[in-house]
């Protein structure tokens, strides 16, 4: 009890308070803009944090972190373009809400949905860390890689009614992951190896920039043509309601909790990541989802298809410290950062950090209860002010977008122009190439879920095979990849039997 | 055309005053980039960034650090080598430049000047906790009693660890499954998960998870400086003396060859400074990193005696590309 109090005693101080407001603000300012990821607003705090309290500074980053996660929903409910790769899922439902009207309840369902699933992923972390901790080691190469595959079935659902394109997408998705260089060997792995191995090129394409790309630069392209062909301005927005009625979000506690549970669960697995968590997520609702009446399908605007993908990303954020905080192993860029943080303050995490310092613990616990706060505040404050954006005329709105698409490129590299300018290219020719696709009415979406399983694909199954002494069966005597290969049997064969 | 005209003299101007503020080496107008070639948060990342930070209070010209990740090091190192001379561009370098060099993804420590030689990270050969082997003995004679069931993982080919991997398992005729891995960290999962049985760590790795590693040799010639890591013996203790291993990560700062003396001097000093402050040396001391400052011609001879020492090591792994 002492600890607790300890730890509130770190927190409810004006100073931590403060940098909590101003972390979550940037943190949805930043996650708002497209390609400006939540990794970079935690590396350019982190600079700040090593002048303050150990407590005030975590607590800091954490709400750029989860301000991040849940503002890159803002873009992709209003435009159609995810601010960073937690929002991927939750453009096709929320960006049908908006065009259907329903831009403010889109945005306020996502807000709650951030809320609660950050809340609940929290209280998890809270309660079994230590558990969980050991658990997520038993997720080794093996078990990875059958995540990845699971999530290449997702690709179905994504198609958009044509599976067969969905496939050819996500198979050039996967394909494009592979360009660049060797994981293992860092060998080149392109055309021309000999000219191109020591030129930005041994980089591949990255998902930043291919992001942009793909959904900022070719959905500009597609509103210019479509500014050309009708010359009329977008019907104004309407805002309507910001809340679903509490009958309907209780109609939807079962999303909220599998969402959460998915989000948690793959937060902690450490190297698995949110893109996978939103995508499962999405499909889960869609599959348990039943129809009412007067609301479309999930997948074209409905509520749940906002709430489900908000939900995992943010029950990430409080699954991803599990390894962090009981192991001292980051599961992604972000939580690298974060450690980092601890670690140039002296603080060593791990068993023994539970250990000696539980107010700390506790300091950082509530210090991310905080951050939630913070950042449901600051976007309902917004619920309201980000759809004038859609009033914005188009011929001025597409330059924008542009502008900031680029600008969001170029800043993964900070100062590093080469680099940089490779990776502009990239969303350029990316973005002329998704405006063509886009037009042929093949779907986006499996070519980036292609992209990030890629990598997570090879490597895994590479590492297992190595790790087996060269068997590739491996993957048959692992009960955890049986036991979710029975589960995804059973759910498929449920889902049919009830239709 | 008339304004192209006009515009042509102002541009001649400005050519002009270029090479006159080159030689002012601070100018406060500019910005001093620190180039990690790691992402933010590894462990090359945090050793450096608080000496960045102290770096600040003796440098006249603003500071921002650049983490640019990718092909082991070799991506942030050819930004580098792709900005100009003028002092205005350092490179976070060391050990992970001469893997990287040496297995032909940049021309890296070729056509770059060592200014300030900063300090070694050791290694520790580590099993888990629990395991049935006990000494670095105990996992030679399990690895030679089976060949190629014993997983021996590095955080990555491309850096000192995975040169180190390999020279060990040369050394006893390929008898490891050598085992690379992305970074510190998976390996680390790996090898609590159990489903590698040692691994190759940076000191710092093993400070997080005192009681479940047990760490079997330190590659370094001392033991470490750390009071809980001090009783593992050294290669020599061990009975390896004639095993010749990478024994650590080792940092140094870099900027490209042709750079003007008064920036390198003027770094070198602000470094010098900083290094020296409480904040870092107590840092480098809760760490147990260990320092072999040096400026300079002296930074230069000391990395070109380990460029001689990994040689014959990267040829023999035969990762060194021509």
């Amino acid at each position: 009890m002492d600890d607790l109090l300890a730890g509130v005693a770190m927190i409810a101080t004006f100073e931590t308070l403060f940098w909590i407001a101003l972390g979550s603000i940037l943190g949805i300012v930043l996650g708002a803009l497209p390609g400006l990821t939540a990794t970079m607003g935690v590396a350019l705090m982190l600079p700040v944090s090593f002048y303050l309290p150990t407590a005030t500074g975590m607590a800091m980053l954490l709400s750029v972190y989860t301000g991040a996660v849940a503002g890159a929903s803002i873009p992709a409910i209003l435009l159609g373009i995810p601010g960073n790769p937690n929002a991927l899922a939750t453009v096709r439902d929320g960006h049908a809400m908006t065009r259907a009207g329903q831009a403010g309840l889109a945005l306020g369902s996502a807000a709650v949905a951030s809320l609660v699933g950050g809340v609940l992923s929290l209280m998890v972390l809270i309660l079994f860390a230590p558990y969980l901790a050991a658990a997520t080691l038993a997720f080794g190469a093996t078990e990875k890689f059958a995540i990845a595959a699971l999530g290449l079935l997702i690709i179905a659902a994504m198609s958009e009614g044509n599976l067969l394109r969905g496939i050819a997408m996500g198979a050039l998705g996967v394909c494009l992951s592979l360009l660049g260089s060797d994981p293992f060997t860092n060998a080149a792995r392109l055309p021309f190896a000999d000219t191109l191995a020591s030129t930005p090129f041994h980089n591949g394409i990255e998902l930043i920039p291919a992001l942009i790309g793909l959904f900022g630069i070719s959905q500009a392209l597609l509103d210019l043509a479509r500014l050309r062909n009708t010359a009329g301005a977008e019907p104004v927005a309407r805002i309507g309601n910001v809340f679903p009625s509490w009958a309907r979000l209780r109609s939807m506690w079962r999303v909220f909790l599998e969402s959460t549970g998915i989000g948690t669960l793959i937060g902690a697995i450490p190297g698995a990541g949110a893109s996978v968590a939103v995508f499962l997520a999405h499909e889960r609702a869609r599959k348990t989802s039943r129809p009412v009446d007067g609301e479309p399908a999930v997948g074209e605007g409905r509520i749940e298809g906002v709430i489900a993908p908000e939900a995992a990303n943010n029950a990430v954020t409080g699954g991803a410290l599990i390894p962090v905080l009981s192991l001292g192993i980051p599961g992604d860029a972000v939580t690298a950062v974060l450690l980092g943080a601890l670690m140039i303050k002296g603080v060593v995490p791990g068993a023994a950090l539970f250990a000696n310092d539980m107010p700390l613990v506790y300091a950082i616990f509530l210090g991310m209860g905080a951050a939630l706060m913070a950042m449901f505040v600051f976007q309902l404050l917004g619920v309201r002010l980000f759809p004038l954006l859609l009033r914005v005329p188009l011929s001025f709105l597409i330059p924008c977008v542009l502008i900031l698409s680029c600008v969001g490129t170029f800043a993964v590299d900070g100062q590093a122009p080469i680099k940089a300018g490779y990776n502009m290219a990239v969303a350029l020719a990316l973005g002329v190439v998704g405006y063509w696709l886009r037009r042929a009415e093949y779907p986006i979406a499996p070519l980036v879920l292609g992209l990030i399983l890629g990598p997570m694909l090879e490597d895994n199954y590479r590492l297992a095979v190595k790790l087996a002494q060269g068997d590739h069966l491996v993957f048959l005597y692992s009960p955890i990849v049986l036991g979710m290969v029975a589960v995804m049997a059973l759910a498929t064969l449920a889902a049919r039997g009830r239709r | 055309m008339k304004y192209l005209d006009a515009l042509a003299p102002a541009l001649l101007l400005a050519a002009a005053s270029l090479p006159a503020q080159a030689q002012e080496w601070p100018n406060e107008e500019l910005v001093l980039t620190v180039v990690v070639p790691y992402a933010a948060g590894g462990g090359t990342d945090s050793a450096v960034r608080p000496l960045i930070e102290e770096l600040r209070n003796h440098l006249a010209v603003r500071i921002q650090i650049s983490n640019i990740g990718g092909a082991g090091s070799a991506a942030g190192t050819n930004e580098v080598l792709n900005m100009p001379a003028d002092g205005y561009a350092v490179l976070v370098s060391g050990t992970h430049t001469i893997a990287a060099t040496m297995q032909g993804l940049t021309d890296g420590y070729r056509e770059l000047d060592q200014i300030v030689a900063l300090n070694w990270d050791p290694f520790i050969v580590a099993v888990l906790a629990d395991s049935k082997i006990e000494s670095m003995a105990d996992l030679i004679d399990a690895a030679q009693a089976a060949p190629g069931t014993i997983c021996l993982g590095n955080a990555g080919m491309g850096g000192a660890t995975g040169v180190a991997s390999i020279a060990i398992d040369l050394a006893f005729d390929g008898i490891f499954n050598v085992t690379p891995f992305d970074g510190g960290q998976n390996l680390r999962t790996d090898v609590l998960g159990g489903r590698c049985d040692a691994g190759i760590f940076s000191q710092s790795e093993i400070l997080t998870n005192p009681d479940d590693f047990r760490p079997l040799v330190i590659l370094t010639e001392d033991r470490s400086l750390l009071d809980g890591l001090s009783d593992v013996p050294n290669l020599v203790e061990a009975g390896f003396d004639a095993l010749d291993v990478p024994g650590g990560s080792f940092r140094s700062i870099a900027v490209r060859q042709g750079t003007p003396d008064a920036a390198r001097e003027a770094i070198a000093a602000a470094f010098a400074a900083a290094y020296d402050s409480a904040s870092y040396q107590s840092f480098m001391a809760e760490q147990g990193i260990i320092s072999t400052f040096a400026t300079l011609e002296d930074a230069q001879a000391y990395f070109d005696d380990l460029v001689t020492g990994y040689e014959p090591i990267v040829r023999a792994s035969g990762l060194y590309a021509q």
